[in-house]
């Protein structure tokens, strides 16, 4: 309860305060996440500021059920990290990859367990954060959930611009105007891994286009 | 509502009640005119009006209030601007940090405007940061494309730092003996002309609009709009001089050069956004495009009224 409220107050007022108003982040079609209790919400990678937008766009009593899944050896690098990442990021931290001998946790079984919990996540298929306007290819641990459970929507999330507020190996934060655009949340099509994250890849993409298309239209 | 908290006087609340009366009028017109013309598109020029109705009543709540929320909400647009500006820039990747100094230059400037330290508000953008602003461009050791890089950014901060935050320190000006009116006065005349300025070579344009006369930068552009609508400034300037304390001629000269510096800054910008390919710098205000295209007269009419003003008057 405690933490729900911190949560809520860190992201959903000052944080969205700061995102909408010194950043210049604008969301489009955030009422999507009203509309579904357990989701993946499914986004292109280019900056740490990914994911505090993402979280501040939550409907502020969601915040505390929603993980943004986070590579351990970068945000676990040492305990105190790993704590703050967990407590103020609300994060799960997993293993880059899964273990090959059986030895050591399962990234794969640990996403299980949260959706199993009723939680929902954040996943960022790209694996890390990649260069400004660049997509890379998706990974295919979003199909093996969804393939599992096929009754959890995943939601589609485009970000522009974000590359540009705080690329990759930079400390200083600078504004420039950036979108978040939600796309509608959608079921696994199929049961084949392959084509589930073409399905999920294809949806994020058509999101960059529908920014395009707009910009275009202005 | 008790108008002494606001420290209203007549001349004030005669400026008030006519921007109001002329948006009460414009929201009709429009409702009147689509219900007897149903198939005239007014769409735009409605959700222009309703956009000019958030942005007056912002506008004026904050010019009468508390002259600290006035520097907060002019320095926000300013901001607000300049990140408008850089967004569909396109700057190259080693200019983030001199753009962060840019950003920086904004609090400063508004704080010299505030504090009314004239000397130090003047120099700021022109002297200090056109000095400081291509070193931390040369600094990052990139070459390549740097003297657009240089050229560009000293020239945002002008643009929509430095015209802009005269609007400010009109408030900051001292009182003159015989001027109820006061700064308060003086910055609701300037932004009351240049936005009807707007609005009247608009509707010159539209109503008599033949010969082009920029047509590669703004093709909507004409001669009749522009001579129309200078002249209404002008003549609408003239009856407002009671929130100046300019003379009839006097009136007469500072709103014809407002409603010339108007026409340039509003080309300026437009000449900025066809080289870049956008037709509005953002999406911000609906029907007016992005907070630039709304503030480009201003950038430059803020500062001729006030230094003409500070000329004549002070």
């Amino acid at each position: 309860m405690i933490r729900n409220t911190f949560l809520a107050f860190l992201y959903s007022l000052v944080m969205r305060s700061f995102l909408v108003l010194i950043v210049g982040v604008k969301y489009r079609n955030r009422e999507v996440l009203k509309k579904e209790k357990q989701f993946i919400i499914v986004a292109n990678h280019n900056s740490h500021v990914d994911t505090m937008a993402l979280l501040s766009a939550l409907p502020s009593s969601r915040i505390r059920h929603v993980h943004p899944v986070a590579a351990a050896d970068y945000f676990g690098s040492n305990p105190i990290r790993a704590f703050i990442t967990k407590l103020l990021v609300n994060t799960i931290l997993i293993p880059r990859s899964r273990p090959v001998d059986g030895e050591g946790p399962d990234p794969v079984q640990m996403m299980f367990d949260q959706l199993e919990k009723g939680e929902s996540l954040i996943l960022f298929p790209e694996g890390s954060r990649g260069e400004p306007g660049k997509l890379q290819k998706f990974k295919k641990g979003i199909a093996l959930l969804l393939e599992k459970y096929p009754h959890i929507p995943f939601i589609p999330v485009y970000m522009s611009n974000m590359g540009k507020v705080l690329p990759k190996g930079d400390g200083v934060l600078v504004p420039f105007n950036s979108t978040v655009i939600f796309g509608e949340p959608q079921l696994a099509n199929s049961c084949d891994l392959e084509s589930i994250v073409a399905q999920v890849e294809h949806s994020v993409l058509s999101l960059r286009k529908d920014e395009h298309g707009l910009s275009k239209e202005r | 509502m008790n108008l002494t908290r606001f420290n209203l006087n007549s001349e004030l609340l005669s400026i008030i009640l006519l921007i109001f009366g002329l948006l009460i009028f414009a929201t009709v017109l429009f409702f009147v005119w689509g219900k007897i013309k149903p198939q005239a598109n007014l769409t735009e020029l409605k959700t222009r009006t309703k956009s000019w109705w958030v942005m007056s009543s912002v506008f004026v709540f904050a010019a009468l209030f508390n002259p600290m929320i006035s520097f907060i909400a002019i320095g926000f647009l300013s901001f607000a601007a300049l990140r408008e500006l850089y967004s569909v820039l396109n700057l190259r990747e080693s200019d983030r940090r001199p753009i962060f100094w840019c950003y920086l230059a904004v609090p400063v400037q508004y704080y010299l405007a505030y504090v009314g330290w004239y000397g130090a508000f003047i120099i700021f953008i022109p002297v200090v940061m056109f000095i400081w602003i291509p070193f931390m461009v040369i600094i990052r050791g990139e070459v390549k494309g740097i003297i657009q890089s240089m050229a560009i950014l000293p020239s945002s901060l002008m643009l929509c730092v430095f015209g802009i935050s005269h609007m400010a320190f009109l408030l900051s000006l001292p009182e003159l003996p015989g001027f109820a009116a006061g700064g308060r006065g003086l910055l609701l005349f300037v932004v009351f002309i240049t936005e009807m300025n707007d609005v009247f070579q608009f509707t010159w344009g539209k109503l008599f609009g033949r010969y082009k006369v920029l047509p590669t930068v703004s093709p909507n552009k004409t001669w009749e709009g522009l001579i129309g609508g200078i002249l209404t400034t002008t003549i609408v300037g003239y009856f407002l001089r009671f929130l100046t304390p300019l003379s009839g001629m006097e009136a007469l000269l500072v709103s014809f050069l407002v409603a010339v510096a108007g026409f340039i800054g509003d080309v300026v910008v437009s000449a900025v956004k066809r080289d870049i390919g956008v037709k509005d710098t953002g999406s911000t205000i609906p029907g007016h495009g992005g907070i630039l295209d709304r503030i480009d007269s201003l950038a430059t009419t803020a500062p001729v009224f006030f230094h003409l003003v500070y000329y004549l008057a002070y």
